[in-house]
């Protein structure tokens, strides 16, 4: 009887603060987590994000040249390699882009598709999945086979958001190059990619990525790891990144198997991605 | 021991309830600029309203707001109310003179005066609204003004001018008998 009383009890206190309390018993749904990156770019790299649904997305992404030169150049200033990017969200699962970079005067095209969504419960859901796919064209030698052209770049992104302040990213990737320069280098090239994000403040944040290579790239092709650092600065419309790197091209064979840069010496790059979003819902 | 029992179960207040409710009020906001309109609506407004005594109370899930432009939905619930540390909006009051209030078919004015909480700040308000009772259910409705920087909410200067200081609220319920 004693325990059937204290039982009876417990179970009124609760009701007691608040009338919202006679009601609650329906179930917690858990929503998809937002904003795991503030842009569609890490620094160099593919984030986890779409444009969001029903938005049209224009990047341009500038990287000056070598800051080795120093003041004779100012630190890389007189020189420049830009690409233009749009990409439009059909929904929150699906977006396509196309893009032209004037590094090897290459055209792209890509698509993101979101496979799997982190939640706001803890269990399984754990990561937001993404599959990026690109096919890039490279139009800088005149006279060429347009099968030789091309090069296909596919990546699983994998990003979870550990909390407010700290969102971690892998990137498995596969480069397929149709055209190789040199017998002893390969047409398949695995690398695993490493991004994060640490959030300084709600709107600017400190990004870094890089690229370790899977497997041998040839004894006599030439092969740096490729990174970046950046700086988000998220100001409602656009969101600006300033960055580091040792890459200057920035689609993802350019970034990723043709960084040439090394930190001795400063020959690295300085630059900057501008991310401004049209909504047209 | 029985009599006992039967004590506990009088001292409890849940007896004495009458209670309406509803889990889709709907609840929006519209801040207005020379620069823009910003409009955002939920419908996962749940409320609770005791017909005896005249108390009410809201929840309002942040993450239930829906913009028209997906980023800005984004910007609210991290930048702006900050949704994943304070899930909820709610209100806890009473409605003024209830006892006097009339129910009918014709939306009757009432005060209700209690407790705002948004973005973890505790406000508290008292609003204007009316209320009218048909086919034995509750139409609440209110519209009225808060400053955003009352609940802590900053708006940084390069979005200042696009952001109202002061947002209208509409509320509209219909809470059916539980």
């Amino acid at each position: 009887m004693r325990k059937f009383l204290i039982i009876f009890l417990l179970s009124f206190t609760f009701a007691q603060d608040d009338l919202l309390s006679f009601i609650e018993d329906e179930q917690f749904v858990p929503l998809p987590i937002q904003g795991t990156f503030k842009a569609t770019r890490i620094v160099n790299a593919q984030s986890v994000e779409l444009p969001r649904s029903k938005t049209l997305e224009f990047i341009i992404t500038h990287r000056f040249g070598t800051m080795s030169n120093g003041f004779y150049d100012l630190y890389g200033l007189d020189e420049a390699s830009a690409r233009f990017d749009l990409s439009y969200g059909f929904n929150e699962k699906i977006s396509l882009g196309a893009g032209r970079s004037s590094h090897k005067k290459t055209y792209d095209f890509f698509s993101k598709i979101k496979l799997f969504s982190q939640k706001s419960t803890p269990s399984l859901s754990f990561a937001s999945i993404v599959l990026f796919s690109k096919v890039e064209i490279a139009t800088i030698a005149k006279n060429e086979n347009f099968n030789n052209r091309l090069i296909y770049d596919f990546q699983l992104l994998l990003a979870r958001k550990v909390n407010q302040n700290l969102s971690i990213q892998i990137i498995p990737t596969l480069i397929h190059k149709n055209l190789i320069q040199r017998f002893e280098a390969k047409n398949n090239l695995f690398s695993i990619g490493l991004g994060s994000r640490i959030k300084l403040t709600k709107r600017v944040s400190l990004n870094g990525d890089t690229f370790f290579p899977l497997g041998g790239r040839g004894r006599y092709v030439g092969f740096t790891q490729s990174w970046g650092l950046g700086c988000d600065i998220d100001t409602g419309g656009h969101v600006f990144q300033l960055i580091i790197t040792n890459a200057q091209g920035t689609y993802e064979s350019a970034y990723i198997e043709e960084a040439n840069g090394t930190l001795k010496g400063g020959d690295v790059f300085f630059g900057f991605n501008i991310t401004r979003s049209f909504n047209f819902n | 021991m029985i009599k006992l029992l039967i004590l506990i179960f009088l001292s409890f207040p849940v007896f004495g309830k009458n209670l309406y409710f509803t889990r889709s009020g709907s609840v929006s906001f519209f801040s207005s600029t020379l620069i823009e309109d910003i409009k955002a609506k939920n419908d996962q407004v749940t409320c609770v309203l005791d017909a005896e005594s005249g108390q009410a109370s809201f929840r309002i899930p942040i993450r239930g707001f829906t913009f028209k432009n997906a980023l800005m939905q984004e910007h609210f619930n991290e930048n702006y109310l900050e949704s994943e540390k304070y899930p909820n909006a709610s209100f806890s009051g009473f409605i003024e003179g209830w006892k006097d209030t009339k129910f009918n078919a014709i939306p009757t004015p009432i005060m209700i005066s209690g407790e705002m909480t948004i973005h973890g700040i505790k406000q508290k308000i008292k609003e204007n609204g009316t209320i009218q009772m048909k086919n034995n259910k509750i139409y609440g409705n209110a519209t009225f003004n808060l400053f955003v920087a009352d609940y802590g909410v900053e708006i940084p200067k390069i979005v200042r001018e696009n952001i109202a200081k002061s947002l209208s609220i509409d509320i509209e319920l219909i809470l059916k008998k539980k």
